[in-house]
């Protein structure tokens, strides 16, 4: 596997300003049965710390925070919780609380909340 | 009283000036002669023998005791002709050698450099280098970028 290609392919769409590039990670990355993507891809969207992408990691049952890989969600929580500007997460954070229907999205949700406002 | 015409007497002047002028250049040679040095230090009747003197003499019971045939000198200058022929022949061979050795290096280094460029060109990480560059990447087209990717994920899982 060439590595460096995806994750440099990756990494130019986490950069990439077109909100097109968004859907793109969401439907090749997230989707993709290798870990190692889906780690980079998760690490990718949350750096763009923009609401579609954050939304993506932190509500989808399967993806991000939510990951069935213990490895692919604890990546994705470390990036969260070394973003600069929380804002926004915290408010996807606390309205999945509140709103989502799956009770396990929502414990997620809360704990990774915890953890962000105490390393806040 | 003999009447002495002025050439005369003008021709009698000068013919006095020489005769003083050749004693005296005479004697002058004379004192150079004895002034100078002899490795040999032989003398003959009081002058110092000159050092041409002496190669004269050699040079005379030489010619006159072991006289050189036109034939024998022929032969020699033949010699040295053909002893001159083959170092010029000999330095000719060495020089041969050194540009064909000089003309095999570049020949050598050459190929070496074409087969290094060869096989630059069939790797593909060193085009990747500049093809995959993240901010070569970020310039491109979204659509670019995720058919890129689909391929290299395919790629991937196939090998998986």
């Amino acid at each position: 596997m060439n590595n460096r290609r995806v994750k440099n392919i990756i990494e130019a769409l986490g950069k990439h300003k077109d909100e097109e590039s968004i859907e793109v990670l969401n439907e090749l990355g997230t989707n993709c049965p290798i870990d190692e993507i889906r780690e980079m891809t998760s690490k990718a969207l949350i750096r763009k710390n923009t609401h579609r992408a954050l939304e993506l990691m932190i509500v989808n049952k399967g993806k991000g925070i939510n990951d069935l890989s213990a490895r692919v969600a604890m990546c994705a929580i470390n990036e969260l919780l070394a973003l600069k500007d929380k804002q926004e997460a915290i408010k996807i954070l606390d309205d999945t609380i509140n709103m989502h229907s799956e009770k396990e999205v929502q414990d997620t949700a809360r704990s990774v909340k915890a953890l962000m406002s105490f390393s806040s | 009283m003999q009447k002495i015409s002025p050439l005369r007497s003008s021709i009698e002047a000068f013919n006095k000036f020489r005769a003083t002028r050749l004693n005296k250049t005479n004697k002058t040679q004379q004192a150079d002669q004895k002034t100078q040095t002899n490795p040999f230090g032989i003398t003959f009747k009081g002058t110092v023998i000159q050092m041409d003197v002496f190669e004269k003499a050699e040079k005379a019971s030489e010619s006159t005791k072991n006289p050189i045939s036109l034939k024998e000198k022929m032969q020699n200058t033949g010699k040295l002709l053909a002893s001159a022929w083959v170092g010029t022949i000999n330095k000719f061979s060495s020089l041969k050698t050194n540009a064909i050795a000089f003309g095999n290096k570049i020949k050598d280094s050459t190929i070496a450099a074409a087969k290094k460029i060869r096989d630059f060109g069939n790797t593909k990480v060193e085009f990747d280098v500049f093809k995959y560059n993240v901010s070569r990447l970020q310039n491109k087209p979204v659509s670019e970028l995720k058919s890129m990717l689909s391929s290299e994920l395919q790629g991937v899982t196939n090998e998986q």
